[in-house]
């Protein structure tokens, strides 16, 4: 798979959306991207600035790929992550960063990592040692996944989600699913450059719906919407 | 609002999870009469006090669970996944 | 009628200022009250506002529509609520004054002052204790006209249709310790807490913390201001102040309302706490005598509160009725404060008020010793009720003490919740502190948070028991309940403080008990000749205080989901249908031109809502077995099969088709509406009976678009897009999966079934690439006549063709052979869900069948659930479905029918909405449309 690049998008005459040279496909989030929005591999993406203190950035071309098997699995130990948290783990050896690894299930890991490596990490899953039975499922097209970043994100998120989201109780690297407005969502406490910041996640059908309800949740905390950031990319 | 001590994820609030009602064992397909078959479905014990029922934590782990609460004062004594011995 | 220029001038009646006030003499407000314009300082309440003006008549009382004043100048002041610009039901003796109020009284007409409703005064008799029971009861025609006539005499203010929608927030805490309460027990209680290395939240009714400190003396306030200091100083403290923690449920599950909030109108936080600190204080109670709603009798703490609070002088000529320190201590500063208290009954003598006198306001008093006192301002201190409400909901029973005339709580009465203060005990204000400190550190430590403490002494000091003098008067201000009335209860028979309450209504006003509660015990305790501690009390249910709606519902959070293609639907103006969260396109203008272009052309529906989990393991197929009523063994890979689920009773659960992808890979589809429900099926059958079989569900709905491309073109339009896959008829037949690429997207999966009866594939793309494949198609397809069809076609097509629809063809009754199954259902299986049932039901002959019924009068179409009517005018069954078909021209309809009429020609009656009954004939076959199955195949 090739290194995803950005490249600009042009635009069909009386039609907004961009198009691809040569008409080739283009994917695109469940959320209406918030101008100006570019392409960056396959994906139509934000590629809006902000300098708010409170932002909320749409990742959901990020991939992601889920592993199911037993938490005794030689598969399991190799990740290397318990369920309820998340860490950076190598999981594509020839991928230069690492990525994300969700203990999301006490059975069941979400890998998330840059725009269009779904094959590959899907590809390192299976090829995890051990014979026990697993399931290794790309859900890059499954899921909305959004990232809340600043100090005042848990005092945001407390208005819509009942769980307790003090250090203590949800520190760095904590990941678990709950109720967020109402819809089961995964929610990973990863910090960026030693600010708050959260990753939350719901099946794709629900992503606007959580998107809307955070940027009204954190309307009066001063929220403001960002583009997919680079480094994400 | 109740908490469901979950074997997995810890205290949870109950609107986390789904009741899936009393825990029977289910008849022997092959020889269950209609009167024990509507039995399992339909009759339950309701009592005051220890109840053996079932919880899926739907919006959290998404395992079933075997939780045994008492009726009058929701006392949880204990909670661990389905289909593992006590 | 006095000049308004004078009314409008705010120092009659107000004082010089005073050490505690809380009025902001420099910030002047202007409010009017029904009309006349009112001045008001920073810090007013409404009423404390209009009392500085002369005022003191601020509403009707709710039957009789008496005049009434201020009684306890608090949020719970019965006579105190009027109607504020659009928002009802405001407690004017708590809100603080905003500049350019427009207050208005509640429950007149036409006016506070003129009051119609006011004859029910003389009528009173007729609405004592049952009135409402008795009177409104019979004729039962007239109930519609009663309900009209009650409701111009219930009180209450006014809500208008259009009035704007306040920002009403929700939020959630979770804490160590939770003080419900912040006068001088509570604040320590916070300190005590915090000290331990709690967190603390600490919820105080008024706008500032003090309790009675506030409107104490000068030592008061210094212990005050100490306290204050400290909790400057304190960490891990965060005080909400004019808010009231108003239900305590399991698990020390609290809700506090937060009555102003910054940017909002009201907020509702919903605590966990640890512990619970209950420190609610006492609230003084009222005493029972002829006239005691008279504008001008007011409580003791009324008094002190007006005084140092507002610098009110309540009166200018007073008699106090006390009977105990704190009701000596006001008359004092009533003297202080320069108005002539003319007498003083000490309550502890036995010396009392018979009755007080006045038209509108009070001008006398009548003591026990047969002396008339002339006075516009009669206090009372006869003594307190504890507000135990809280410790109630935590199922804490607090005893009445005979001695203390009140009821009490020990400090620890159940794990992790705590009570201190008043509700305990009775000391010296530094005693309280003392021992709220300590209950602070001890709720701490069962919250995990140090080593608690040890508690000092805490118990009631004596006092009279005094709730009614030798005459009768009000018990319940709000509900206007008498004394009389709880004695004409208790000799009907309602003799037990439950009965009597409902039966009086006592205490089931905007107040709640919290003045009433201990007169009502205690005049029933009299007519019953029972004590209070033998007759119990009532129930305290959440909330404490009152919550507007607003508050609890919040900003409404309605989860809605989105198909990829929604930017299509919603630029072609589709008409939105609403199911199961889904927002779908129910048609685009002309559902049966929708029909036609599917039956001759090419049509494209978006079906991504349709429940998709994918199955992965070598025993899937036992999984299948188990939970399909049909037999999965021998599916091969690229086959599909249609499947119904049923419930352990036999009942149709699901339906759907289930592929085989690969040698361990199945993809099962469910109904949009059992997606969630099959899903959970499925893992609570892995985790249970099935933990050995080897198979991981994962749900992807979602993670596909579903597309369905239906009509005799349809497989020419995928010839110009798909790769990878041969389309010919005998490589894809129907009922085949395949999985290939389409318009370029890669890893689609592509199945040959057919929901409308047509020749047609269902699509499933990565979501992303959704709307692309869908635009895709379209353009395509344009010389084909390519165009989309809503759900409502889509209805219109199947039912042509005779598919049931699961939960509308069906119902919470239906056993799969009853839905016309029976074809499907492998009773020679070893088991599978539902089996016992359905063995049962195949040896019956009684249960209804699903038919296909045929109108015979082209032109009606019998709307959905019309009756079926058999021979002798009995009901026979229902019309489940029912739609015109454009491709026939003639409505057709599915219907459950009995079994004994459901043979085809049979002739049935609809029976419609409008009376007439229309005949129908049963059908040879469920499918009217291409009923052998030639188009679906082609």
């Amino acid at each position: 798979m090739p290194e995803a690049t950005t490249q600009a998008a042009t635009t069909a005459p009386g039609d907004a959306r961009p198009r691809l040279p040569g008409g080739a496909p283009l994917a695109r989030s469940p959320i209406r991207q918030p101008p100006p929005t570019a392409v960056v591999g396959h994906w139509e993406v934000s590629r809006r600035h902000t300098n708010a203190a409170l932002r909320l950035a749409d990742l959901s071309a990020l991939a992601k790929v889920v592993l199911r098997a037993a938490p005794e699995s030689e598969a399991a130990g190799a990740l290397g992550v318990p369920f309820g948290a998340a860490r950076r783990v190598n999981v594509v050896a020839t991928r230069p960063a690492p990525q994300l690894v969700v203990g999301s299930g006490p059975d069941e890991w979400t890998v998330l990592g840059p725009v269009d490596t779904q094959a590959e990490i899907d590809a390192a899953l299976l090829a995890l040692p051990g014979e026990h039975p697993r399931s290794v499922v790309d859900l890059t097209h499954g899921r909305a996944l959004v990232r809340l970043t600043g100090a005042a994100a848990p005092a945001v998120l407390a208005t819509i989600c009942a769980i307790d989201l003090r250090e203590r109780s949800t520190p760095n690297g904590k990941a678990l699913r709950s109720l967020v407005a109402g819809v089961a969502t995964d929610l990973v406490r990863d910090d960026v450059e030693g600010t708050c910041s959260y990753l939350l996640h719901v099946e794709r059908s629900s992503g606007q719906y959580l998107y809307d309800t955070l940027m009204e949740a954190g309307a009066t905390a001063g929220i403001d919407a960002a583009g997919l950031p680079e480094k994400e990319i | 609002m109740i908490q469901i001590p979950c074997p997995y994820c810890g205290l949870r609030n109950a609107n986390e999870f789904a009741s899936t009602g009393e825990v029977k064992p289910r008849p022997d397909v092959a020889t269950a009469t209609p009167a024990v078959w509507r039995a399992y479905l339909y009759d339950h014990r309701n009592p005051e006090g220890l109840v053996t029922e079932g919880w899926y934590h739907r919006a959290g782990c998404r395992k079933f669970l075997v939780v045994e609460r008492h009726t009058q004062t929701n006392e949880i004594r204990s909670a661990r996944p389905a289909g593992v011995a006590s | 009628m006095r000049p308004v220029a004078r009314r409008a001038t705010p120092t009659s009646g107000r004082l010089g200022p005073r050490p505690g006030e809380v009025i902001d003499r420099a910030r002047p407000l202007r409010f009017t009250f029904d009309g006349r314009p009112y001045l008001a300082y920073e810090g007013d309440t409404i009423v404390s506002a209009l009392l500085a003006a002369g005022e003191s008549v601020f509403s009707r009382s709710f039957k009789y529509h008496r005049p009434r004043g201020v009684l306890s100048a608090t949020f719970f002041d019965p006579n105190c609520t009027v109607q504020v610009g659009e928002e009802p039901n405001v407690r004017g003796a708590h809100r603080r004054v905003r500049n350019g109020d427009v207050v208005s009284a509640q429950n007149v007409w036409p006016s506070l002052r003129y009051d119609v409703k006011a004859a029910n005064q003389a009528v009173g008799r007729f609405l004592s204790a049952g009135f409402y029971y008795k009177t409104f009861i019979k004729p039962e025609p007239l109930w519609p006209a009663y309900q009209q006539v009650l409701k111009r005499f219930a009180a209450g203010g006014v809500v208008g249709a259009d009035d704007p929608h306040g920002y009403y927030d929700h939020r959630y805490a979770h804490v160590d310790v939770v003080v419900a309460g912040g006068g001088p027990a509570g604040i320590a209680a916070a300190l005590g807490a915090a000290e331990a290395g709690a967190a603390v939240l600490l919820v105080e009714e008024e706008p500032h913390l003090g309790g009675h400190l506030r409107y104490g003396g000068p030592e008061a306030l210094r212990l005050l201001g100490e306290l204050r200091q400290e909790l400057a100083d304190a960490k891990g403290i965060e005080v909400l102040t004019d808010s009231v923690a108003t239900g305590r449920y399991d698990g020390n599950w609290i809700a506090v309302h937060q009555r102003s909030v910054p940017g909002a109108t009201e907020r509702l936080v919903k605590v966990r706490a640890g512990a619970l600190v209950v420190a609610a204080g006492l609230i003084e109670r009222p005493y029972v005598f002829a006239g005691n709603d008279l504008p001008g009798v007011m409580l003791s703490t009324a008094a002190a509160r007006l005084v140092n609070l507002y610098a009110v002088r309540p009166g200018t000529r007073a008699v106090v009725l006390s009977a105990n320190a704190e009701g000596d201590a006001v008359a004092a500063l009533l003297a202080a404060a320069g108005v002539e208290v003319a007498a003083t009954l000490d309550a502890r003598r036995a010396e009392t008020v018979v009755a007080a006198r006045g038209h509108g306001h009070l001008s006398s008093v009548e003591t026990s010793q047969g002396r008339v006192v002339e006075a516009d301002l009669l206090v009372t201190a006869t003594g307190w009720t504890a507000p135990t409400s809280l410790l109630n909901m935590a199922g804490v029973r607090p005893t009445y003490d005979e001695a203390a005339a009140r009821f009490v709580v020990g400090a620890e009465p159940s794990p992790g919740v705590f009570a201190t203060g008043g509700l305990v005990g009775d000391a010296s204000p530094e005693g309280l502190v003392a021992h709220g400190r300590a209950v602070g550190a001890r709720a701490a430590a069962a919250a995990g948070c140090g080593k608690g403490a040890v508690l000092p002494e805490l118990s009631p000091g004596p006092h009279p028991a005094l709730f009614r003098s030798t005459t009768h008067g009000f018990v319940d201000y709000s509900e206007d309940v008498s004394s009389k009335d709880v004695f004409q209860a208790a000799a009907e028979g309602y003799d037990s403080p439950e009965l009597a309450k409902r039966y009086t209504t006592a205490t089931m006003g905007p107040s709640q008990g919290k003045l009433e509660l201990v007169n009502f015990l205690g005049v029933l305790a009299e007519a019953t000749g029972r004590s209070i501690g033998e007759l119990g009390t009532t129930t305290w249910r959440p909330p404490y205080a009152p919550v507007s709606l607003g508050a609890l519902a919040g900003r409404p959070h309605e989860p809605v989901r989105y198909s990829p293609i929604q930017p299509y639907h919603e630029a072609m103006g589709a008409k939105p249908l609403v199911a199961a969260q889904w927002i779908r396109p129910d048609h685009y203008g002309d559902p049966d031109a929708e029909v036609r272009r599917v039956r001759e052309a090419v049509g494209l529906i978006d079906v991504t809502p349709l429940g998709k989990l994918l199955l992965v393991g070598k025993d899937t197929p036992a999984l299948l077995n188990q939970l399909y009523v049909n037999k999965w063994s021998a599916l091969r890979v690229g086959a599909v099969r249609y499947g119904v689920m049923c419930a352990e009773d036999g009942v149709v659960f699901d339906d759907g088709v289930c592929g085989r992808l690969g040698e361990d890979r199945y993809l099962m589809s469910t109904t949009s509406s059992g997606a969630g429900a099959v899903w959970e099926w499925v893992e609570r059958w892995l985790q249970t009976a099935g933990r050995h079989l080897d198979v991981y569900v994962t749900p992807l709905t979602t993670a596909y678009a579903s597309i369905n491309v239906a009509g005799p073109a349809s497989r020419t339009l995928l010839s110009r897009l798909v790769e990878g896959v041969d389309l010919a008829p005998e490589a894809f037949p129907y009922m085949a999966v395949r999985e290939g690429s389409v318009a370029g997207v890669e890893r689609c999966v592509l199945w040959r079934i057919g929901f409308t009866g047509e020749l047609s594939y269902e699509l499933h793309v990565p979501a992303g690439y959704g709307l692309f494949v869908w635009e895709s198609l379209l353009d395509a397809g344009s010389d084909l006549g390519v165009g989309p069809f809503g759900i409502e076609a889509q209805r219109i097509m199947r039912l042509e063709k005779g598919h049931l629809i699961v939960g509308q063809d069906t119902d919470g009754l239906t056993q799969a052979l009853g839905a016309g199954l029976d074809w499907l259902v492998k009773l020679d299986k070893a088991d599978f869900v539902g089996k016992p049932e359905l063995v049962w039901q195949a040896n019956r002959e009684d249960y209804d069948r699903l038919v296909a019924l045929v109108p015979t009068d082209e032109r009606t179409v019998p709307p959905e659930a019309s009756q079926l009517l058999g021979i002798d005018g009995d009901i026979v069954g229902r019309i489940t479905s029912s739609r015109h078909s454009p491709t026939l021209r003639h409505p057709i309809c599915l219907a459950r029918l009995a079994h004994h009429l459901a043979t085809p020609g049979t002739v049935v009656r609809i029976h419609l909405p409008d009376g007439r009954d229309v005949p129908a004939r049963v059908a040879e076959t469920l499918a009217a449309y291409d009923s052998e199955g030639v188009k679906l195949r082609a």
